[in-house]
């Protein structure tokens, strides 16, 4: 599980106290929906995110 | 009056596209103060404008059931040399020298547009409480919130200000303030109507559609705005076809898939009952329901929470050292997205196309699901948690719980009113439907209308 204040402070947050929890307990809550799926992801799939080649051409 | 009954009255001449603008910017002066609906009226761009629908009408060019009609979008959509501020101080000062592809299309069928709408900052809540351009208030009761983010479309179209209005969802934000405020919100398949010229939220997740007053004027306005844009890769190559139900449509012969899991967990009593009252009407027009289980839809949520906040931080980057000139509640969600590491988002995509490939197979079963929009009516303006099952749950949270989902899909999705609450605030039903099938959920979501599933008009005088 990631440790989000810890993230926080490594990125140059100036947020403490009851501000940065404000910050990081909706993150913490999601962690734990979703982390158990991506640690249930095969190495195979890939993402959504498609790259269109037909950008620009018209 | 809706579009259709307003369009067949202008060509009856019983009314003229002016006379019609200067009833509804007569209707903005006297309610906008108190709704706070629009960020900004364009009355004499509009009168202009519906000047020149009346000189085309008259020499016989007709452009369409919009043609000569008062609409108003999201402001966040570019029109050409008028401020677009997507809510935000931020944007205070743009002037786009372009109209958006939906402007451009809306104005191409003859929609007088009458201004910009307000809206939650940055399309990035659920409340339109907006900081810097006034707190959107719900038509049915104004101590109320109208949902958000296109909480001032909404209120808008149900305080007939306007017959129809554009707005955007990105997790929600049509199907909620269309539920909150008991009117008809469409949002379309991803890549159905063009992004261009739409200030971005969610690249991947962003849609553009219509709040209505009843589902064959959003199917108008899908007419309009749907179909390929060079300017946006995202959109589709797929034909654009009629997508107004016939009058008389019916629900014989389509399977409606009734959710056994998830979508009926944790709601308002009164939503509950509203819901499952439509349901049982759509059984007795003829349609068969058919019970379904559907996949993980908290996971939806999940992802769909870490791709936004990945991709809205993104977009605004930029502008983050700038932080006064943020609402507290958009800053906090902006900060949580920059902390998001690239291994989560692209986990996210991952986990999305899988998600995605499970849902599809629903519709070998039906044709289409239904759910309700929220599970809650409008919360009282301010208020934060929300009281459901027992349990206390953030009023956010809830409210984009059954709709947020749907986006990391991209499936087409109708929010219609299907109900009073006691208290007298409107219930939406949603309906979902396979990539592409708008025509579907309008077809059904017609048919019950026509059903007598609906509420009575707003008595906001």
């Amino acid at each position: 599980m990631r440790d989000w204040k810890a993230i926080a402070k490594a990125t140059g947050s100036p947020l403490a106290g009851k501000d940065l929890d404000r910050l990081t307990q909706p993150l913490e809550a999601l962690e734990k929906l979703f982390r158990p799926l991506a640690n249930d992801l095969s190495p195979a799939l890939e993402p959504s995110v498609e790259f269109r080649m037909e950008a620009g051409v018209e | 009056m809706t579009i259709r009954e307003a369009a067949s009255a202008l060509r009856d001449k019983r009314v003229s596209p002016v006379e019609l603008t200067t009833a509804a910017i007569s209707r903005i002066d006297r309610l906008n103060s108190k709704l706070r609906a629009f960020i900004r009226v364009l009355p004499e761009y509009a009168l202009s404008r519906a000047r020149l629908a009346e000189t085309e009408m008259a020499s016989g060019r007709d452009r369409g059931p919009l043609h000569g009609i008062p609409i108003a979008v999201k402001d966040l959509f570019a029109m050409r040399g008028v401020p677009t501020t997507g809510g935000s101080r931020i944007f205070e000062n743009l002037v786009p020298d372009f109209d958006s592809t939906v402007v451009e299309r809306l104005e191409g069928a003859g929609a007088v547009i009458l201004g910009k709408l307000n809206m939650h900052e940055l399309a990035y809540g659920v409340t339109s409480a907006n900081p810097h351009f006034g707190v959107v208030r719900n038509p049915w009761n104004t101590e109320r919130s109208p949902g958000g983010s296109s909480g001032g479309s909404a209120a808008a179209v149900v305080a007939n200000m306007v017959y129809g209005a554009m707005g955007s969802d990105t997790g929600g934000s049509i199907r909620i303030p269309a539920a909150f405020c008991g009117a008809v919100g469409l949002k379309p398949t991803y890549g159905r109507v063009s992004r261009y010229g739409a200030l971005p939220l969610g690249y991947s997740l962003d849609h553009m559609g219509p709040i209505t007053r009843c589902v064959r004027d959003a199917g108008l306005f899908l007419n309009a705005i749907a179909g390929r844009d060079p300017h946006d890769d995202s959109s589709s190559r797929r034909p654009a076809i009629d997508f107004v139900p016939d009058d008389g449509c019916s629900l014989r012969g389509l399977r409606l898939g009734f959710p056994e899991n998830f979508y009926f967990e944790r709601l308002d009593s009164e939503v509950e009952s509203a819901v499952r009252g439509a349901i049982a009407r759509a059984e007795s027009l003829g349609a068969e329901i058919k019970p379904v289980w559907v996949p993980d839809i908290s996971a939806l949520n999940a992802v769909g929470q870490v791709i936004l906040l990945s991709e809205a931080s993104a977009v605004m980057e930029p502008y983050l050292e700038n932080r006064a000139s943020f609402g507290a509640d958009v800053l906090t969600r902006l900060d949580q997205g920059r902390l998001i590491p690239a291994t989560d988002y692209i986990n996210a995509q991952r986990i999305r196309r899988k998600l995605r490939i499970e849902f599809d197979k629903l519709w070998s079963d039906v044709d289409c699901i239904l759910t309700p929009t929220t599970p809650n009516t409008a919360p009282v303006i301010g208020q934060n948690t929300i009281r459901l099952g027992g349990r206390d749950e953030d009023a956010r949270l809830a409210t984009t719980r059954l709709v947020r989902g749907i986006n990391v899909l991209g499936l087409p999705a109708l929010s219609i009113p299907c109900g009073l609450s006691g208290s007298g605030l409107p219930v939406g039903l949603q309906i979902l439907g396979p990539a592409f099938d708008e025509a579907t959920i309008l077809k059904v979501g017609a048919a019950m209308e026509d059903g007598g599933v609906g509420i009575p008009p707003c008595p906001l005088s």
